[in-house]
């Protein structure tokens, strides 16, 4: 972005905020046409700023600002829609949802087309939130350059048959075998093409697709572990 | 021309305060030792003895100088209600504005996934204990409606469910004196959401 550049009204959602000084605010956004930002919201913390109610994560919105260096400075909000209502376990995903862009976007690279993704996840999470997730997951490592091998056999390219049996294998994907052995990641051919068409629907399918996609992303999070995913296994310990 | 050490070390320890730079924190300065040297002296005495005596009330955390705060001591206050808050600063505004006369818990702060602070960080299991402990009829939540909030609100809901307790939540929607057109579109949503009927 140049020194001077100044946008106008565009889509985007806030992923994370946290205060700066005594009444503003560092917002982190992703923005559709220019990627993920961090502004700076002046003000936005006095009880007499507009932004105040509209600056939450899961809001549609359409934001103007100035650009300049690393933090650009927010000049505009309004709502672009109702804001996506989550509550419970669709939350705590969606605080996930938002921190898997934060950890996989570098700031100032546009992905119109995962901003289209991320907005449909937050709207399906309310319904099926594993499912929402495991989509989104894949969605996210394909736009970030990381696309999972599903339809297709590593080695030979052969297409990937439903009654097969594979172990996946990171750098390359998956392999059939005949039978499962000590160690490896196994997945069944059922699994790998109803997460290539997006059309999990058993439990058992939804469970080793999230196995598959964790060991995926933990493999490019580089062992900084996410901190969502260390909260929702709180939740879970608590019985919540 | 360079303060004095003894000048410098006092603007530097104004500058912890918030909203304090430079150019106020020599103003203050200036303004004590010129003007105040009796204020002065009476701030540093108050400043040490608050921090060596003020201290979280067991029960509550809300900040005492004695280990039950005087909300937890009180006999005329019912136990069997607990309004769950996130600062000590919500007590005393829900105190002043209410007629609530049950007793308080203060997480001393919110959940916040993205920064990794989740119910362990926030010490509930000081909550839990409380609920355990049983007594409790009612729990209100009266966490702010952002959505670290909302999140901490459903977790402590969830442990409330738990302990069999009847959980509320104080109503979200449009301010007194305000108008319609001008309320956000989230706020108004809310609103609608949580309407109720017309007694």
């Amino acid at each position: 972005m140049r020194a001077t550049e100044r946008i106008t009204l565009a889509p985007a959602y806030v992923l994370h905020q946290h205060d700066w000084r005594e009444s503003s605010r560092v917002v982190e956004i992703f923005s559709r046409e220019y990627g993920r930002l961090g502004l700076v919201a002046r003000g936005a913390r006095r009880a007499s700023s507009p932004w105040r109610a509209m600056l939450r994560p899961f809001q549609p919105l359409l934001l103007s600002w100035v650009g300049g260096g690393e933090l650009g400075t927010l000049t505009g909000v309004e709502a672009a829609g109702a804001p996506c209502v989550l509550g419970g376990q669709a939350l705590l995903g969606g605080f996930y949802m938002n921190e898997l862009l934060l950890r996989f976007l570098s700031r100032q690279d546009p992905h119109p087309g995962l901003f289209g993704h991320y907005a449909d996840g937050l709207g399906r999470l309310m319904q099926e939130t594993s499912v929402a997730l495991r989509v989104f997951e894949k969605r996210l490592l394909a736009a970030a350059g990381y696309g999972l091998i599903l339809e297709r056999e590593a080695v030979t390219g052969q297409p990937v048959e439903s009654g097969a049996l594979y172990r996946y294998e990171l750098e390359r994907g998956p392999v059939r075998v005949r039978e499962v052995s000590a160690h490896g990641l196994y997945v069944t051919g059922d699994m790998l093409l109803a997460l290539a068409g997006e059309d999990l629907r058993q439990r058992e399918q939804v469970l080793t697709a999230r196995r598959l996609l964790r060991a995926v992303l933990d493999r490019h999070l580089e062992g900084r572990p996410l901190k969502t995913r260390a909260v929702m296994r709180e939740f879970g310990k608590m019985g919540v | 021309m360079a303060y004095t050490p003894l000048l410098q070390q006092l603007m530097d320890a104004l500058r912890c305060l918030p909203g304090v730079g430079p150019k106020s924190a020599q103003r203050m300065a200036f303004h004590l030792l010129e003007r105040n040297r009796e204020g002065a002296m009476a701030l540093a005495g108050a400043l040490e003895a608050a921090v060596s005596g003020v201290r979280h009330c067991e029960r509550c955390r809300m900040f005492t100088d004695k280990p039950l705060c005087e909300i937890c001591a009180s006999a005329r206050r019912d136990a069997s209600v607990l309004c769950v808050v996130e600062t000590p600063v919500d007590v005393y505004a829900i105190e002043s504005a209410t007629g609530f006369r049950g007793r308080y818990f203060v997480l001393m702060g919110h959940l916040s996934p993205l920064d990794g602070i989740g119910p362990q960080e926030l010490g509930l299991g000081q909550l839990e204990a409380c609920l355990a402990e049983g007594g409790i009829a009612e729990l209100i939540l009266a966490t702010n409606p952002t959505v670290e909030g909302e999140a901490t609100a459903y977790y402590v809901a969830e442990l409330a469910r738990a302990h069999g307790i009847r959980t509320t939540r104080i109503a979200h929607g449009v301010p007194l004196g305000g108008e319609l057109e001008f309320v956000d579109g989230g706020t108004l949503s809310h609103a609608f959401s949580g309407r109720q009927d017309v007694h």
